[in-house]
């Protein structure tokens, strides 16, 4: 099982700021939230950050980055600040 | 002169002149406003190596041409001196509604010279400008401060900014507060306003700021307020949590400064993080003057009642640097910087610095006699401090000094997380190579808002830069963002109105509103020249640039100890080269005869 974090207006979506999915890849991982919470799709359109342990799955491989048990991925809808 | 008010209003505190002069055209072409042509008088006008608390100093408000028009977030001024923190250029930016009133007041610019034989301040009502006796608020926190002033003023919608305690004890880290709770914050602008006796200028005006070409710059500015309200950053995130949005994401990156930048992971971020915030103490929402984001947040907790902020950089100055997790504490010390008219950053930067020089054993408890020990994740010690800091009053006197002039008074000045001694905000760079080189070539000291590299390296706006690469093409962008924030700065908007908006954006309305016809290219090429009249300014206030860029030892030599960035030091030495190239200065620094002949600066270096 891989532990997803989500942030900001994800938990609103989601109701709860982490749960544990079962999935090989990055992509598989967003098909299966998709399905369960079809308004996440509609929110990470707009773009988002998804990290796996930290490391932003852009320069990683991105949507084919490979998850193993007890990896953390983070979602965060597009945030900023500073 | 369309978007400014082609005035300057110069007070003489000395000698109690007060004079109002032209705005010269030519100057504003090159070097827009507000940031840029602050510093271009500033340079003309005082030797840089003068003392900053020295009458010889001079303190300059400076709005630009979209402060005070519709544009979206046209509220912001800069207040630009020479720094008592660094020694060099300051220039802080702050928003809320002074800016404007200033110029509907009539004026860009109010220039304050020399050194009053007392406590005053300015008031303005349009033409009438008069220097009064502020010996009954001297002493007098900022709420209190702002209340007094309004009522004498005899007009409510007056707009003050002012000094609190810290800047009146010339704590080298002191801010002006506007609108009570907006600051310009940064580089000790407060302390020198409180070196001139001067306690606040309170500002009203009934003018209005002539545009252009009116029609277009509606039309114009209608178009870029639609982009920011659909860019789910400025029209969502930003608005519904604040700029606390980013202590969970800048934490998941591993780059959330912990412990005096020991580790940059905080274990306790989830309770301090924007959400938090929003679900226990935001009341609502508070924009500034024409801003359509509104990050701005007022906030309640009992202890001191309705207050604003604290912002992500509060948050984590008096949060996670100093190891406190309980964000009621973070929310009240907050409330008291901004009381005692405090910049948050540097304030939470050397408690930060004392705590990690208590814990290795360099500072003694004898020291601080019964006040509370310098342990990091004690809350105590921050309420304690702040007041301690802000009077001068037993240790706080040394605090006030900086974490540099502290750290380096043991003979430890690698424990101050600071560039050219001024504090470094909430970025551990050793998980941003980018965002290291704008700490390090930052004109005014360690700093975020000289080129925002989190931006790519982090949220991936607008490009997705890898965080760790330091190619050309890093450098290039680095340079990109110092020279648009300089344009950005200097126009009177909002730094977070980028996440929107591009290059052209900017150009469209500051065409629109002064009827300039400049290219999208030659707005950035007077961003460019403000970044270089500050570089000289620098330069002969005694800038050694193999000496002064660079970053505390600690991102250097000593890798990130856990974490997604674990094992990462910032490789600063390959990057910095090549960040010199594309700004056409040489290999050590300095800007070349050809690049100043270039932008017209050769005459002021
Ligand atoms: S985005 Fe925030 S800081 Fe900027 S102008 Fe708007 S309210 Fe003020």
């Amino acid at each position: 099982m891989v532990k997803v974090r989500v942030f900001a207006t994800l938990r609103g979506i989601v109701g709860k700021s982490e749960l544990e999915v079962q999935a090989d890849t990055v992509g598989e991982l967003l098909e299966k939230l998709y399905n369960e919470y079809p308004k996440m799709k509609k929110e990470l359109e707009k773009g988002a950050v998804i990290l796996v342990n930290g490391k932003n799955i852009e320069h990683l491989e991105k949507l084919n980055t490979k998850l193993k048990d007890g990896d953390v991925v983070s979602i965060f809808p597009p945030v900023g600040g500073g | 002169m369309f978007g400014y008010m082609g005035k300057i209003l110069r007070v003489n505190l000395t000698t109690g002149e007060i004079k109002v002069e032209e705005l010269k055209e030519e100057d504003a072409k090159e070097f827009i406003g507000g940031r840029g042509l602050a510093t271009k008088l500033l340079l003309e006008e005082i030797d840089p190596k003068v003392d900053p608390f020295s009458p010889e100093n001079k303190l300059i408000f400076a709005t630009g041409p979209l402060t005070g028009t519709t544009a979206p977030t046209g509220g912001r001024y800069m207040v630009v001196t020479k720094s008592p923190l660094t020694g060099f250029i300051a220039s802080s930016n702050s928003g809320g509604f002074f800016g404007p009133e200033l110029k509907f007041a009539g004026y860009d610019f109010l220039i304050v010279e020399g050194k009053a034989d007392h406590p005053v301040y300015i008031s303005i009502k349009d033409e009438d400008v008069e220097i009064k006796d502020a010996s009954h608020l001297w002493g007098k926190r900022v709420g209190e401060t702002t209340d007094k002033l309004l009522e004498e003023f005899g007009d409510k919608k007056a707009r003050v900014a002012c000094i609190g305690p810290a800047g009146e004890k010339l704590v080298r880290f002191a801010n002006i507060m506007n609108d009570k709770h907006r600051a310009a914050g940064r580089s000790g602008v407060g302390a020198v306003m409180g070196s001139k006796n001067l306690k606040a200028v309170v500002v009203r005006g009934t003018k209005q700021v002539e545009l252009a070409d009116k029609e277009k710059f509606m039309s114009v500015v209608k178009e870029k307020i639609k982009k920011i309200k659909e860019n789910p950053i400025t029209g969502g995130g930003l608005p519904q949590y604040g700029t606390a949005v980013l202590v969970n994401i800048i934490n998941e990156n591993g780059l959330y400064p912990t412990y005096n930048f020991q580790t940059g992971v905080f274990k306790y971020a989830y309770e301090q993080s924007g959400e938090a915030l929003a679900a226990k103490y935001l009341v609502r929402n508070h924009p500034c003057f024409a801003c359509p984001i509104g990050c701005g947040r007022v906030s309640y907790h009992p202890a001191v009642g309705i207050t604003e902020g604290p912002e992500y950089e509060s948050i984590w100055a008096l949060g996670a640097t100093c190891g406190i997790n309980d964000l009621a504490s973070i929310v009240i010390a907050n409330h008291l910087c901004d009381e005692f008219g405090l910049d948050t950053i540097s304030t939470g930067g050397t408690l930060a610095a004392a705590m990690e020089l208590y814990e290795k054993g360099i500072i003694k408890q004898e020291e601080l006699g019964d006040a509370p020990p310098l342990r990091f994740g004690n809350s105590e010690v921050l309420h304690y401090y702040i007041e301690k800091i802000a009077l001068r009053e037993g240790f706080g006197d040394k605090l006030a000094e900086g974490s540099y002039r502290l750290a380096e008074s043991y003979g430890h000045p690698e424990y101050s997380m600071s560039v050219k001694k001024q504090e470094l905000p909430a970025y551990d760079p050793r998980g941003a190579e980018g965002h290291g080189v704008t700490y390090a070539t930052s004109n005014r000291g360690g700093c975020h808002v000289r080129g925002y590299m989190i931006s790519p390296e982090i949220l991936g706006v607008p490009v997705k830069l890898d965080p760790h690469d330091v190619s050309e093409e890093k450098a290039k962008w680095v340079k990109i963002f110092q020279d648009l924030t300089a344009v950005i700065d200097s126009s009177g908007l909002c730094l977070f109105t980028s996440f929107a908006l591009g290059a052209d954006d900017y150009a469209e309305m500051l065409n629109a509103a002064t009827g300039f016809d400049y290219t999208t290219d030659e707005w950035l090429k007077a961003g460019e020249r403000v970044w270089n009249i500050e570089r000289i300014f620098n330069l002969k206030a005694g800038l050694v640039p193999e000496k002064d860029d660079t970053l505390p030892k600690r991102f250097l030599e000593e890798p990130m100890p856990e974490g997604p960035n674990k094992g990462h030091v910032v490789k600063l030495h390959e990057i910095l080269p090549k960040y010199y190239k594309l700004r056409g200065w040489d290999e050590k620094g300095y800007p070349t005869e050809e690049k100043l002949k270039e932008l017209g600066l050769d005459k002021y270096y």
